[in-house]
């Protein structure tokens, strides 16, 4: 292990895929300690063990049918005509869409490109500045991944779950501890938002659009198939009714019934390429996932992550230090990996390290996802930035700097997250 | 040679189609007989857990073919043209020979539990459902290794119909 790793972190850095170089990793490990390398297959079997892997290919089929609908522009209307007379009221609105779509849509560079399209030019057209906009609409890409059901925090709950921790992580614990978190950075960049204002329409209350009821009737009505899912999905959840997979299982049937049957905004014979569009992604994660099984049993075999927190205790003996050392780490990491396999590769070397740190799990995957969330915006390669600059047609340079000022904020919010595990906490195991 | 590559794209979407659509089926039947029956048909979940499998590796099998696998692109920007090419020629062969390995490892332990008789759930046996794992390594596998031939063959846009997300 120890001379194969360099070689290992070269390949991955030349574009191997990463699955590929982690079962060469796992290959590799487990032929070393001498035992039958049958267990791959065995360990990427696995995957056929947990029950909750089955909303992994539901949601993400979900998600991916109301990125292709109109939904996004109906919740754009919505919420506009809504909330739309609020000072600064069209950029809160673009932040609750964002999170709410990423949320139900997963990180993937979806909501960027579904929501962006018609926010930017409504933004553009209330008078908002353009470097406004453009940070706000990148930094919003990745928002609401704390909020359920996001598939980073079920992939953390999957992949902590494997750990056989003293305490075990529940994704419904997982869900809870999110909420306020992610409120957070939505309150943030929202008073940010109020703030621009004023700065941009100078003696005046800035160009929010008078309350219209006969619109926002007209919205209602036309969303009002889109409404009842996060109530029916997240109460469903919350309430306790529903297991995350048939959560799953019930969000992918309505959307499906919605977007195909009643709206018929897609037409069936897109069908097919959609689905096969949803099942590549889910392809990508779920072959990384299943061997990154494999390699995480030969680094509990090897106690890898307790003589890895020998060394450190060595050289870091409280806890503040270790986190710090642990935001900058995160924040480098979410910036050159995706999230999902930047999640399956590090939570099981990390998440024993933290637990002799006293942090707890549920928490630290809050600080993970939190920090995950920040480096898809971090320059210079945050994938976020790249959408963008792709979406929008702007030179990178240009993104680089509308959205300094989001970095910035989201970057308080993390370390707001990080140093204060009661607003995780608070919620959980009450 | 071209027809035949057409063909196994047509399989293995249709198949990614159709084991989607019967994980939709299953999973909302059993809701609606625990919920309203409060009853469950008890091979139904193992099924979809399986079904997780197959489509996820079917998947990574078609994310091949599209070359959307994940994977860090840091340097790739800054190579030249002709570097980038020798670069992809080479981690494909690397991609391809561990994918193999993973196949014929999977292969020996798929053997294992024909052998001895093992069923995964009521009567099917488990061979059967695991076989997914060496085929879809092996198919992978091929697929990188491939790649410079079927690249030659189709043309460079082989089958990528798929949308940019």
């Amino acid at each position: 292990m120890s001379l194969a790793t360099p070689l290992l972190v070269l390949l991955a850095l030349l574009r191997t895929p990463l699955f590929v170089v982690i079962a060469l990793a796992a290959m590799l490990g487990f032929a070393q300690i001498d035992v039958d390398l049958s267990v791959v297959g065995i360990e990427i079997y696995r995957l056929a063990e947990m029950p909750v892997m089955i909303a992994i290919p539901l949601f993400t089929f979900a998600g991916y049918l109301l990125g292709e609908g109109r939904a996004s522009a109906r919740l754009v209307d919505l919420t506009q005509s809504l909330l739309g007379w609020l000072p600064g009221g069209l950029a809160i609105v673009a932040i609750f869409v964002c999170a709410l779509f990423t949320a139900f849509t997963g990180a993937t560079g979806i909501t960027i490109v579904a929501l962006g399209g018609l926010l930017y030019p409504a933004l553009k057209q209330a008078g908002y500045l353009e470097r406004f906009n453009l940070g706000l609409l990148t930094s919003a890409g990745s928002l609401g991944l704390l909020f359920a059901p996001s598939l980073p925090l079920i992939l953390y709950g999957v992949v902590a779950q494997q750990m056989d921790l003293d305490e075990p992580v529940a994704i419904t614990d997982l869900f809870l501890a999110g909420i306020l978190p992610g409120l957070l950075m939505l309150a943030m960049l929202s008073a940010y938002a109020m703030l621009q204002l004023c700065e941009a329409a100078p003696g005046q209350a800035g160009p929010r659009a008078a309350f219209d009821a006969r619109a926002a009737r007209a919205a209602l009505l036309a969303a009002k198939w889109d409404i009842p899912l996060p109530f029916i999905v997240l109460g469903g959840i919350y309430g306790g009714y529903f297991a995350i997979s048939e959560a799953a299982a019930v969000t992918a049937i309505y959307v499906f019934v919605v977007e195909m049957l009643i709206i018929r905004d897609i037409g069936f014979r897109r069908l097919p390429a959609i689905m096969r569009d949803a099942m590549v992604l889910v392809g990508g994660i779920v072959v990384i996932l299943g061997v990154s099984l494999a390699s995480t049993n030969y680094l509990i075999d090897a106690e890898i992550p307790s003589r890895l927190f020998a060394t450190i205790q060595q050289h870091i003996d409280d806890r503040l230090t270790f986190l710090i050392l642990l935001n900058i780490f995160l924040l480098v990491l979410g910036m050159m990996l995706d999230i999902f396999s930047a999640i399956v590769i590090i939570v099981p070397i990390i998440l024993p390290i933290a637990a002799g740190y006293g942090i707890h799990p549920v928490h630290l995957g809050i600080i993970i996802l939190a920090n995950l969330q920040l480096g898809y915006i971090t320059p210079p390669v945050g994938m976020s930035l790249f959408i963008a600059s792709y979406r929008f047609d702007k030179p990178i340079m240009t993104l680089y700097r509308a959205t300094i000022p989001f970095f910035v904020i989201l970057l308080i919010a993390v370390l707001i997250i990080t140093y204060w595990p009661t607003l995780s906490l608070g919620l959980v195991g009450g | 040679m071209r027809a035949w590559i057409k063909l196994l794209h047509r399989v293995e979407d249709s198949l990614l189609a159709g084991l989607l659509g019967a994980m939709i089926l299953l999973a909302g039947l059993q809701i609606l007989l625990r919920n309203f029956f409060d009853a469950g048909l008890l091979w139904v979940d193992p099924l979809l857990r399986i079904l997780v499998l197959w489509l996820g590796l079917l998947g990574a099998a078609v994310a091949t073919r599209h070359d959307r696998h994940i994977r860090i692109d840091l340097l790739s920007r800054h190579l030249g043209a002709r570097a980038e090419r020798w670069l992809s020629a080479v981690v494909d062969q690397i991609s391809g020979w561990t994918c193999l390995a993973v196949a014929w490892f999977s292969l020996r332990w798929v053997r294992l539990d024909y052998a001895d008789g093992l069923t995964a759930f009521g009567a099917v046996p488990a061979w059967l459902v695991e076989a997914i794992v060496p085929v879809a390594f092996a198919l992978i596998g091929l697929r990188f290794l491939l790649r410079p031939l079927t690249r030659a063959l189709v043309g460079r846009g082989a089958g990528d119909t798929g949308s940019e997300a």
